[in-house]
């Protein structure tokens, strides 16, 4: 999943002590959130992780400055990460999205899960990613299987190559909601047709 | 001028001179001269000192804020008042300050004035001088030495009805012996009731020169038949016609002012009003020498101040008026001090006035024992004057300098003895002081519902005079800023225990001074912690001085290794190392870092080691997209509810 390559380049904020502090003053709560989700967008891209467990980050360095001994604390992250979803929609509670089936944008009720979805690409720029890159190779009318757009020799070097699976899919329910694709088959063996 | 240009403290109040009291306080007055309002002074407060009438602007206090001296004041009036018309208290000024006008007028246009146009019908003008009434007006009341029969003047400011043994007298002005009180008592006394007489239905022939080229004389004289004291018969057919002094009967020329034999002054001064004002309406020239009582209208140099109450207070303030117009406090100034035991007849006998105790010899001694026996003396003499001054409330006020001077001296001699807790025997000298300075609900006067808003503006005027004052320095001390609680429990013991003032009353009182442009505001902290601190201080000057200081931490390296930079970041701040910094106390400190947060200029940090704020660098910019959000989603709300109750 993760490319090791060289090391992420945090920004000045995360070595500012009160930075890990939850800001009472409500300008200054909103231009933290704010570094917050952009630095969280730039961690997740340079470490192509298209989601994240919050428990486990809690720990990792993203959210843990070992250097200051400062960690932002689990509520200000599902803080920061309810501020994504709102803004831009950003990022997603992956389990809240199996039970309501994605409806749940807006309501409070996802801020449960634990596994929450990074949107550094939207879904829909996902979709006009592949499409555009189906386009490109002229493809069109062909069939391709989910495992030959993640994994394939032919997707190598795209954006979208090493994508997480449930991601495709999601980016592809688009297209087809567009009409520009149909999907088909099995569970594990998907495959797509693009118009 | 009557009225005077006065000076203000920080609290727009008068200054007060070395021993004035304050006896009174009235606001919504206005100022009236003659019959006519003065324009700037129609809305403010008048302080009714033992000395002064002060009259302070509400609008524009440093500009037209005038007194009046009360030894100026010749008589008072009361008007009650009639429908729309507000009661009037008027002060008629003292005749000698009138009369000094007298010598920069031009004979030549006095006479024109006076004898010139005036209706015949109404003049005897068969040439008669009414003598005036022996021996002329209050102010020229004249007693005779008995060493060198010398006329002297009766001091005008010399009330026979209040004068006591310690009136100081002037002496002769021609061989220098003093007088005795009851002979110039006589005197006035003697003038006082011959005067009674002069009312102006018995004074119907005017007491003018007389006129030179006058026909009617015999005529007129019999027409009017009024009971007119004549003098020795004019010279009628005489342009020049000489008039005889009052005083000792020389024929003077009529252009001359005082007579030329005996120096008697020739002019009446007490001429019924209702007459010279008929004769200033025709003549349409001042006549300066006719300074009536009640003056023509218009004419800046005859003053006769009215004070207008137009919010009640006035039987009070004529109450208190009549009080130190009797007592006469200003007469003290320099005069000798209290006579010390003039009952007991036995003092030390530094009192110069007592004339028994200067006679009696002191034994002189020498050494231990002179030293024992003076101390004798002055223990005996503070005795007396505390007995003495607390045997009626009357001859309390007359003392009050001096046992505040004793418990002064009583205060330092507690500590040079205990030498304990020295701040608390300073407060007791200081509170003594304050004796003066204090606005009780007493001084306040006003009717029912004035009253009130008026007793917490000058408390609210106290208040910011004993912030400010320097000699205490209570604000500077806590380093321009002191809570609210601080301050109440520091004035009511500044008071010394009386005439304590209650919280709500306080808080009242503080909450004035915005409205009010002192130089002190409250200021409630988010939390509701009330602070008071200079009008200057405001919140910007404290985050300028919190900004500049932790702009220094860039520089000085902290004093361990910190894991951040420093150069860029700086460091924390807790409250307690800005009130060791700004000399606050750690209240305010937290209050100030709060409110500094709340501006965005700060940030915190909660950690292990408690709250500290830092610069703010997480708001680069970023903040103003959600002001700007919040700005806008309020206006759409508000154009939604406009929408919504069909206004749009």
């Amino acid at each position: 999943m993760t490319t090791p390559s060289d090391p992420f380049v945090f920004p000045r904020e995360y070595y500012f002590p009160p930075f890990f502090t939850r800001q009472t003053n409500l300008t200054t709560h909103h231009a933290q959130l704010t570094k917050w989700s952009s630095l969280i967008l730039s961690y997740c891209r340079h470490h192509r992780l298209f989601k994240i467990s919050l428990s486990d980050f809690a720990e990792k360095d993203l959210f843990f400055n070992k250097q200051l001994n400062r960690r932002l604390s689990l509520s200000d992250i599902r803080e920061v990460i309810d501020f994504m979803r709102k803004n831009d929609n950003r990022a997603e509670y992956a389990d809240s999205d199996q039970k309501n089936g994605g409806a749940g944008k807006d309501g409070a009720g996802g801020g449960g899960g634990d596994i929450v979805w990074i949107y550094w690409r939207t879904p829909e720029e996902w979709a006009s990613l592949v499409e555009s890159w189906v386009e490109g190779t002229a493809q069109k009318g062909t069939v391709l299987t989910v495992y030959e757009l993640t994994e394939g020799e032919g997707t190598r070097g795209t954006e979208f190559w090493g994508i997480d699976q449930e991601l495709l899919l999601k980016a592809l329910q688009i297209l087809v909601k567009r009409g520009k694709a149909q999907i088909f088959g099995q569970e594990d063996s998907l495959g797509v047709k693009f118009f | 001028m009557f009225l005077k240009q006065i000076d203000l403290t920080t609290a727009l109040r008068p200054s007060y001179l070395p021993d004035e009291d304050l006896l009174f306080v009235q606001d919504n007055v206005g100022l009236y001269e003659g019959k006519f309002k003065l324009p700037n002074q129609q809305n403010g407060q008048v302080y009714l000192t033992s000395h002064r009438v002060c009259y302070v602007d509400k609008a524009e206090p440093r500009k037209y804020s005038v007194a009046l001296d009360l030894k100026d004041v010749e008589r008072y009036e009361f008007y009650a008042g009639f429908l729309k018309s507000s009661p009037k208290i008027t002060l008629i000024p003292k005749a000698t300050k009138r009369s000094s006008l007298q010598p920069r007028t031009p004979a030549h246009v006095s006479i024109p004035s006076r004898s010139g146009n005036s209706s015949p019908a109404h003049r005897p003008d068969g040439a008669v001088r009414v003598s005036p009434v022996e021996p002329a007006p209050v102010t020229t009341a004249t007693w005779v030495c008995t060493i060198c029969s010398f006329s002297n003047p009766v001091p005008s400011n010399f009330d026979p009805t209040t004068a006591n043994a310690h009136t100081p007298l002037p002496p002769c002005l021609a061989c220098g012996i003093k007088p005795t009180l009851t002979h110039v008592l006589k005197a006035a006394i003697s003038n006082a009731t011959s005067r009674q007489p002069s009312s102006p239905a018995l004074y119907t022939p005017l007491p003018v020169r007389p006129r030179p080229n006058s026909e009617y004389a015999g005529a007129q004289a019999s027409l009017s038949g009024s009971p007119t004291k004549l003098d020795a018969p004019p010279k009628s057919s005489d342009p020049e016609a000489a008039f005889q002094c009052p005083r000792c009967t020389f024929h003077n020329h009529p252009s001359l002012l005082s007579c030329e034999m005996c120096g008697g002054p020739l002019i009446s001064h007490d001429l019924p009003p209702e007459l010279t004002q008929k004769a200033r309406a025709d003549t349409d020239s001042p006549g300066p020498f006719l300074n009536s009582i009640a003056p023509a209208p218009g004419r800046d140099n005859l003053e006769n101040i009215k004070l207008s109450f137009r919010r009640g207070g006035e039987k009070i303030f004529y109450e208190r008026l009549k009080g130190s117009l009797t007592q006469r406090k200003w007469l003290l100034q320099g005069a000798p001090p209290i006579p010390k035991s003039s009952r007991a007849g036995e003092t030390n006998g530094t009192d110069p006035t007592s004339g028994v105790d200067g006679a009696r010899p002191r034994p002189k001694l020498g050494g231990i024992a002179g030293l024992e026996s003076r101390s004798q003396h002055i223990r005996k003499n503070n005795e007396l004057v505390i007995g003495s001054a607390f045997e009626d409330l009357e001859a309390l006020m007359a003392s009050a300098k001096e046992i505040v001077a004793l418990a002064e001296t009583f205060a330092r001699q507690v500590k040079g003895a205990g030498g304990s807790s020295a701040s608390e025997n300073a407060l007791l000298a200081e509170s003594a002081s304050q004796l003066g300075l204090i606005a009780t609900k007493d001084i306040v006067g006003g009717s029912s519902s004035g009253g009130e808003s008026l007793y917490l503006s000058e408390l609210a005027r106290t208040l910011a005079e004993f912030l400010t004052d320097d000699r205490r320095g209570v604000l500077r001390k806590a380093g321009g800023i002191i809570s609210l609680v601080d301050l109440w429990a520091m004035f009511n013991r500044a008071r010394g225990g009386v005439e304590l003032v209650s919280p709500a009353d306080f808080e009242k009182a503080a909450n004035l001074w915005e409205k009010l442009e002192l130089p002190v505001r409250l200021r409630t902290f988010k939390s509701g912690v009330m602070v008071v601190q200079g009008r200057d201080r405001t919140d910007e000057t404290t985050i300028k001085a919190l900004l500049s200081w932790m702009k220094d931490l860039h520089e000085f390296p902290p004093d361990r290794d910190v894991p951040w930079d420093w150069h860029m970041f700086g460091r924390g701040v807790t409250a307690m190392d800005v009130a060791e910094r700004f000399g606050w106390s750690i209240g305010v400190a937290e209050e100030e870092l709060e409110m500094a947060e709340e501006r965005g200029v700060l940030c915190r940090e909660e950690g292990i080691e408690g709250l500290k704020f830092w610069e703010n660098f997480i708001d680069t910019g970023e903040g103003k997209e959600y002001k700007k959000a919040a700005r806008s989603r309020e206006e759409d709300s508000i154009v939604r509810a406009l929408k919504e109750s069909g206004f749009l």
